[in-house]
């Protein structure tokens, strides 16, 4: 009782804190220092219409590659801290056939429409991450719709790294090409592309596809490490 | 029905994917034809061993009237069937009889088995719990005949008129 006392008041008093902190920025007033500046020049330097992947891929690529740093980390944690020397799927109950049957009409529908969210990132909302997961989600609906189900491993496993060095190499062309890494070579230099257009975006739809097979491939990867079970032979 | 060749197979999900990317893109841009034509390419080779077992013969023409056919046909099942329940709700006594019946049917094919039981569950006062071979296990609002025959006489005969022609 004490100590739910004791972390209810600390709580309040944090959020007091916090509240009176954020009381003084004002709400829906022009306060954009830097925002103006990627708002302005956004088609023009990167060829996006999307400012929010243009910042996240353009601007600010290092964050990227780190979050996807991150995520190659959690995915090789999992496989790590998961590994035994044999591991199988010890589910029993194979699902009805609405299920098996749905699960098989739905999964190619949810394949395309991930490769299309990460395809357009530099035009709608979404981009690499939500299009990986997207992917990912196809596989998560075989792993539950089918007691026998495994990704193919090798393939994805080499993909996934493929994917994540393609990443990495384009970053590294942008440095021989523009003289540092990350450098917008599609865009700043040869100037493929309309705005607008599909083919546009210098290098955002590119780095997308590599951040879309990448997530797809790596979260599925996920899914199989927690899903199975160890088995004593 | 046995299972088609592979090439037909393959065809079929190409053509359904890029069918489907043309209403999500709603443009007729070159490019973006390209790409989708593209796209259904690779994903087809990669999913099309789960996605169909019929392959082309789906697209003969009669199925596809049917199927036509079938759109509005089930949405005024669905549109009477909700008002049905509408009507049960708002009553004061509540004229229920709940009850689980068992139907069957004459699909063969899966896909036809699951475009059925999603029929009978999208229409209100019929839910499918199970489908077990060609056994349907239905929860019904307003058990009227339980008997084998007399329940797929009411609940599975309407649809599978339809759902014959259209999947097997």
């Amino acid at each position: 009782m004490m100590k739910r006392l004791l972390a209810i008041g600390l709580i309040l008093v944090i959020g007091y804190w916090l509240a009176n902190g954020l009381a003084g920025v004002p709400f829906g007033e022009d306060r954009m220092l830097v925002g103006q500046y990627y708002l302005d020049n956004v088609k023009q330097q990167t060829g996006a219409i999307n400012a929010v992947t243009a910042v996240v891929v353009n601007y600010r690529g290092f964050d990227t590659l780190g979050e996807v740093t991150v995520l190659f980390i959690a995915s090789t944690g999992v496989g790590a801290l998961l590994w035994r020397r044999k591991k199988e799927r010890t589910a029993e109950v194979e699902g009805s056939v609405v299920l098996t049957t749905g699960t098989k009409l739905l999964v190619p529908f949810v394949i395309l429409f991930g490769s299309y969210i990460f395809i357009h990132g530099h035009l709608t909302p979404g981009g690499g991450f939500p299009g990986g997961a997207t992917i990912a989600t196809a596989f998560l609906l075989l792993y539950m719709a089918f007691t026998a189900y495994e990704i193919p491993h090798k393939g994805f496993e080499k993909t996934e790294g493929v994917a994540g060095m393609s990443y990495v190499l384009v970053g590294l062309i942008g440095l021989a090409i523009g003289g540092y890494f990350l450098f917008d070579w599609i865009w700043q230099t040869w100037k493929i592309g309309t705005v607008g257009e599909l083919l546009s975006g210098g290098f955002i739809p590119v780095i997308y596809m590599l951040i879309g097979i990448k997530v797809g491939t790596e979260l599925s990867g996920i899914i199989d490490n927690m899903i199975k079970e160890g088995v004593s032979e | 029905m046995g299972e088609a060749s592979k090439v037909s197979r393959y065809l079929y999900t190409v053509i359904v994917l890029f069918l489907i990317w043309l209403f999500l893109t709603a443009s007729l841009d070159p490019q973006e034809m390209l790409v989708g034509l593209l796209l259904a390419l690779i994903v087809g080779a990669f999913t099309y061993e789960i996605f169909t077992t019929n392959g082309l013969a789906n697209l003969s023409p009669r199925r596809i009237v049917y199927a036509i056919a079938y759109v509005p046909y089930f949405l005024w099942a669905m549109i009477m069937a909700n008002l049905d329940v509408a009507y049960r709700v708002l009553h004061p006594k509540r004229p229920i009889n709940p009850g689980i019946v068992e139907c069957r049917t004459v699909l063969k094919s899966d896909v036809g088995k699951l475009a059925l039981a999603n029929s009978i569950t999208l229409t209100p006062g019929t839910i499918t719990l199970d489908v077990d071979g060609d056994r349907y296990f239905i929860h019904w609002i307003d058990v009227k005949d339980a008997s084998v025959e007399g329940a797929s006489r009411n609940i599975t005969a309407p649809f599978e008129k339809f759902l014959k022609v259209i999947f097997g």
